[in-house]
């Protein structure tokens, strides 16, 4: 067959590196940072950081003390913040596992350079989730009795609520998703081991990596259980959001009730989870400076995915109101109103406008380019998704069935400084893993330099 | 070809010999060449996987997948099988109008433990078991050769596995093969407690525990009290609401009473009519406490028709119909106390009778109430001057 | 597989003699019903295809693009399923009940009449949908078949730049077929997950068929330089979007069941009893059982014969599948005679003829594309 047309400078792959890059320099480039001191700039960053955080725990204590009533939490809104919170950190847990599962078995090898990242950030946002189921039921000291264990009581958990459903999504998810991550890492704890100068730094990282020594015969069982992992953490992404979508779609709460829910939320999960990613990975090339790690093409693809995922969310949207429409039932109606007009009115507005508007810049190559305007959009997606859920959750609730219980629902300071707080817990997390681990997994990396394998000359 | 030598252990036998190469082509070719000549196990250490390395090692396929499979079906089963039982068979309930054995709900929980069992398999399965690690005592991770193999440098070694291991042949061989530094390895040390075998004992011995904790447990609540003598608390011989007994007639244990019967506090009326009831007195004192329990049970039973001034307005709607008595007309303030716990007891007009409702005391509270009332609303100046008191 | 056109033609002439017979002698129900479901599995089918194609381009694959003219030649089914779809609008008052007076006694029919449940607007969106259908088949794959004799690159990137307007057009197309022709059938009901579910299906029959045919050429010598590796990466899908497909149907199903509301759940009521249980069971088995577990094995994705008999599978599963959301609504238990089976001949014969047809379109591999190289070298 003929194959010989040539190919154009636009349709060509970039580069997977910007310049040459080997592995010792690689090793040398990004192995040297939990080494070395921080800059005055990450203590600044991590004051603010943890500061946000202490004041989001002291707020927790402070509600797990007096109890849930410090919240806005009233009838009929009985979810609010803490059910958005919780919806929404799970949601950006996602983009990490996509990108270091899905990708991978797509055997896109750019993913190598932002894997590692992505991960960290999945592990510290299901960190972030995982507190507010815990802090939201009133006696967070009893929620052991979520587990089915055998009991004085002889009581089972209720299989059959989406809230128990969830405990076992998120709980799988964070235990995969860790084992993923520290798989990874180990290599890398190893090269990290036969670097240092440091006696205490090489005990550690000595019984971290647990003797890894790269022999043949342990890759092959590595890359198998890597492949395997990737796979199953695939079905996680799809299953734990879908898992988290029930615990709305099951219910008969007008709005809630929608089939679309479960592809629905997974599509908004990695889209706001991509916008993080791409803000993190924007300040991290650029502090730490590995912009000829993670490459403009990385940024780029990444906003390619968060507008193909803000078209989905447009579909998604499009559908849920055609089909609030065509149900013909009178109290959907009337919370689609609702969704855009009404109290809350302006939060729907706000979720359109963020989450499907301003995404369509990204149609243009110079802004899918520029720092300004990808974080201008990843800001503005982060908003979008958080408000998406506050729609869903609150304007369902406050008006559904019985107008005698229609009421407008206030969230306190407590809310706002515990959701704040919850972002400190996040970007602290990121801030110190920035510094102690590396931040690229080398060995991945290492993997498909160009030159990393033998050539293929005349092999099947 | 530069040969560095660190030196063999104290006892004199090498373990093994490293050698290093420069690009992932090198360490494949000699590979291939090596590998049919037993000289001694041929094993590869190199800083990221190199494709092709496992054939030309002749390393078989990695069992993980069937492995991952298999645990992952189990994983699926047993979760399943213990919703089934848990919600189905030992404490069955209906919740949300969900029937107990409903297979719709347990699917969710079933992928999750499914993927939880397949991924720690995958995860731990390949640490523990495939590749034992942790091992910490390899002689590698003390050699020189160490940090350059972590870093970008391709090592072979041939390492002695039964049988006589010579090194200098091994050492020949290869620099033969293109090595760019050879290093003779002593042999590993034994494994101390943070092994993979500990570990895995260690965890089997957990899940064992917790295995022989849980069902303790469940034996002691749900198993244990069922045993005689214990059951002997649950399997009185008296007769329990519901259940059968061989000495009625009709076979069961709860039977009405029989007719002529009288409850405590509601003695049969006698006044066969009203006029004869005009002569009862009250047998209550007037005192705080009837009153207050006079006033409850008015406010509870009669201020609903009759108003909570016992002026006939009532609390419901219009819509109601008939029209209750004003307690304050005159007619009923000359009525003897006999005659209001008459309309009580018999009722009156439209009301019914409230006997069933309020017990005998109840109802000359109620009097005593509506006495009260009636003076209430009909005061004099006389009882202002005696600030109310009787 | 494919024998001689004689053979093909003469089996299209039983099969057509029975779908006459049921023209005149079955229930104009039986003949539409069927008539539906063939025109629903070509448009599907061929959407799939055509899915296929924009997917590649959309994402910039390179090891798809040796086997990408198989899905653009499948897709030229759309103008039999575009012919199909036309006679289809005289079924229009035989099979749904919104056409007919008592709908307007329906408080959950009612409302929507005027405005989206009518002909005269139902047709409309059809003409609509496959006009955009011409007009993608036009852009991408005329445009194809164009490129192998001018090798020109600008078409490529056209082909990129028309990716996500396909994406569009196929997101409306596969949801309206889903709604305005499966879901109307119960216009009470309603489920915003139907769209999606449709896809799931279109895109497994274009997955399987193109896979069917990929394996079909490569028997007989063609698309030389396509290996296991290419074949497996579409095992590989296939198994995907078998899981993709069946999370989205229990999805659908669980939360329908979960709240148990009677203007939703009689759907699912019609589809499980009086027989259709089993069909709905059998459905669950080749949709699902039995591909999983047959391509989980690694081996087996790339093998010439699974894949192929896997893709069988998968065809019958998607008019299986069609079966049990087009027949319920108008017959309450499983119908299967005559009627099926010649409809079965007949449109299966017309569409090996016509996809027979489309073989000659162009070359085996698009050889006008600057990516086939490196396609033809992908491995694993």
């Amino acid at each position: 067959m003929r194959a010989d047309a040539a190919v154009p400078e636009a349709l060509r792959t970039p580069p997977l590196t910007d310049g040459a890059v080997t592995p010792a320099s690689l090793d040398e480039q990004v192995l040297r940072f939990p080494e070395t001191k921080p800059p005055r700039k990450w203590f600044l960053a991590l004051a603010f950081t943890a500061s946000l955080m202490t004041v989001g725990l002291a707020l927790i204590g402070y509600t797990i003390y007096t109890g849930i009533g410090v919240w806005g939490n009233n009838r009929p809104v009985f979810w609010a913040f803490d059910i958005i919170n919780f919806v929404f950190w799970v949601g950006i847990g996602h983009a990490g596992t996509l990108i270091s599962a899905i990708l991978f078995l797509f055997r896109k090898t750019w993913r190598n350079a932002i894997a590692r990242f992505a991960e960290a950030m999945t592990i510290f946002a299901v960190m972030c989730a995982g507190l507010f189921p815990l802090i939201h039921v009133g006696r967070p000291w009893l929620a052991f009795w979520l587990f089915p264990y055998p009991n004085q009581r002889a009581l089972w958990t209720n299989f059959r609520s989406p809230l128990l459903w969830d405990v076992f999504a998120v709980s799988t998810y964070f235990s995969v998703s860790l084992m993923f991550w520290y798989l990874g890492l180990i290599p890398d704890l190893a090269s990290m081991r036969d670097r240092t100068q440091s006696p205490f730094r090489r005990k550690i990282y000595t019984v971290l990596s647990l003797g890894w020594r790269g022999a043949a015969s342990h890759w092959s069982h590595y890359e198998k259980a890597y492949l395997l992992l990737a796979g199953l953490a695939t079905g996680l992404v799809l299953s734990v959001h879908s898992v988290v979508s029930f615990d709305f779609a099951v219910s008969l709460v007008p709005g809630w009730h929608m089939t679309i829910f479960p592809p629905y939320f997974v599509a908004g999960a990695i889209f706001a989870g991509f916008a993080m990613v791409v803000i993190v990975l924007v300040v991290v090339r650029e502090t730490m400076n590995l912009k000829n790690l993670i490459t403009d093409f990385h940024l780029e693809v990444m906003n390619k995915v968060i507008l193909g995922m803000s078209c989905l969310m447009a579909y998604s949207y499009l559908m849920e109101g055609f089909t609030a429409w065509y149900s013909m039932n009178p109290y959907l109606h009337h919370v689609f109103r609702q969704y855009v007009g009404g109290t809350y009115g302006w939060a729907g507005l706000l979720t359109i406008c963020c989450n499907v508007l301003i995404p369509q810049i990204l149609w243009f190559r110079r802004a899918r380019r520029s720092y300004f305007w990808m974080i201008f959009v990843s800001v503005a997606v982060t908003v979008g998704m958080w408000f998406e859920r506050f729609v869903i959750i609150v304007i369902s609730l406050h008006q559904d069935y019985l107008p005698s219980s229609w009421h407008v629902y206030k969230p306190t300071l407590v809310d706002f400084g515990i959701l704040f707080g919850s972002f400190g817990l996040f970007f602290t997390l990121v801030l110190v893993f920035a510094r102690v681990l590396p931040v690229i997994a080398t060995t991945e990396v290492k993997m498909v330099l160009p030159g990393a394998q033998p050539g293929r000359h005349g092999a099947p | 070809m530069v040969t560095a030598e660190t030196a063999a252990e104290p006892g004199g036998k090498a373990f093994a010999v490293l050698g290093l190469f420069e690009t992932a082509e090198d360490i494949l070719a000699a590979a291939q060449g090596l590998r049919d000549k037993g000289l001694g196990r041929l094993e590869a250490y190199t800083p990221y996987p190199v494709h092709g390395l496992d054939a030309a090692l002749g390393h078989r396929r990695s069992p993980l997948a069937g492995m991952v499979l298999v645990m992952g079906f189990i994983g699926a089963v047993s979760a399943f099988l213990f919703q089934m039982w848990a919600t189905g068979i030992d404490y069955p309930i209906v919740v949300g109008g969900k029937a107990p054995m409903a297979w719709q709900a347990f699917i969710p929980i079933l992928f999750e433990v499914m993927v939880l069992f397949a991924t720690f398999t995958a995860g731990l399965g390949m640490l523990l078991l495939m590749n034992r690690l942790p091992f910490y005592g390899h002689p590698i991770l003390s050699s020189a050769s160490i940090g350059k193999i972590t870093r970008d440098r391709f090592a072979l070694s041939l390492e002695a596995y039964g049988g006589a291991f010579d090194a200098r042949e091994a050492r020949a061989a290869l620099e033969e093969a293109g090595a760019t530094e050879v290093e003779v390895l002593p042999a590993p040390e034994p494994s101390g407690p943070w092994s993979a075998n500990y570990l895995l004992k260690g965890f089997f011995a957990v899940g064992a525990a917790c295995l022989v904790a849980g069902y303790a447990t469940y034996w002691a609540v749900k198993l244990f009290p069922v045993l005689p003598p214990m059951v002997h608390m649950e399997d009185q011989p008296k007769l329990d609401p519901q259940e059968p007994s061989a000495l009625f007639r009709d076979g069961r244990g709860m039977q009405s009473p029989p007719s002529g019967t009288v409850a405590r506090g509601f003695l049969p009326y006698s006044p066969a009519a009203p006029e004869e009831a005009a002569g009862l007195a009250n047998p209550l004192p007037r005192t705080e406490p009837v009153l207050d329990r006079g006033q409850k049970a008015y406010r509870t039973h009669c201020a609903v028709c009759h108003g909570v001034l016992g002026d006939g307005v009532p609390t419901l709607t219009a819509s109601y119909g008939a029209k209750p008595a004003n307690l304050q007309a005159r007619a009923i303030r000359e009525l003897s106390d006999g005659k209001i716990y008459d309309a009580i007891v018999r009722g009156k007009n439209a009301m019914p009778s409230y006997a069933p409702h309020l017990s005998v005391e109840d109802r000359w509270s109620v009097v005593h109430y509506v006495r009260v009332l009636q003076r209430a609303q009909n005061a004099t100046d006389e009882d202002l001057e005696r600030g109310g008191r009787p | 597989m494919i024998r001689s056109p004689r053979w093909l033609l003469a089996s299209a002439a039983v099969g057509a003699a029975g779908v006459g017979a049921s023209w005149s002698f079955s229930p104009p129900e039986r003949f539409w019903s069927n008539w539906l479901l063939w025109f629903l599995f070509f448009a599907t089918l061929a959407l799939g295809a055509l899915f296929l194609v924009a997917l590649e381009h959309l994402v910039g694959a390179r090891w798809s693009v040796p086997l990408r003219r198989m899905p653009e030649r499948l897709s030229s089914l759309l103008f039999l399923a575009a012919a199909l779809g036309a006679a289809a609008l005289l079924s229009l008052p035989v099979l749904y009940p919104w056409t007919r007076p008592e709908a307007h006694h329906d408080p959950f029919v009612v409302g929507k009449l005027h405005a989206w449940l009518n002909a005269p607007f139902f047709s409309a969106r059809f003409v609509a949908c496959v006009a955009l259908w011409v007009l993608s088949y036009w852009v991408l794959v005329r445009g194809s078949l164009r490129q192998d004799a001018t090798a020109d690159p600008a078409l490529t990137v056209r082909f990129r730049r028309f990716a996500p307007a396909f994406m569009a057009i196929y997101a409306v197309s596969v949801t309206l077929l889903a709604f305005d022709w499966l879901s109307s059938l119960d216009p009470a009901w309603y489920s915003d997950i139907f769209g999606v579910y449709v896809f799931a299906g279109s895109f497994l029959s274009g997955l399987a068929a193109t896979a069917l045919g990929a394996v079909h050429l490569l028997e007989r010598g063609r698309l030389g330089g396509v290996r296991r590796d290419h074949l497996y990466n579409l095992g590989g899908f296939l198994f995907a979007f078998t899981v993709f497909w069946s999370y989205i149907g229990f999805a659908q199903y669980m939360l329908m069941w979960y709240a148990d509301l009677p203007e939703e759940v009689y759907w699912y009521a019609d589809r499980t009893g009086s027989g259709w249980q089993f069909v709905v069971l059998g459905l669950a088995v080749v949709h699902f059982v039995i591909p999983f577990f047959a391509l989980i094995p690694r081996e087996k994705k790339g093998e010439h014969g699974p894949l192929k008999r896997i893709a069988a599978l998968y065809l019958l599963a998607h008019l299986l599948d069609l079966y049990w959301l087009i027949f319920p609504s108008n017959f309450k238990s499983p119908v299967f005679s005559w009627p099926e089976a010649s409809f079965a001949i007949f449109f299966v014969s017309v569409g090996f003829l016509w996809v027979r047809r489309s073989m000659a379109m162009g070359r085996d591999a698009p050889e006008g594309d600057p990516f086939l190289k490196e396609g033809l070298e992908f491995r694993l």
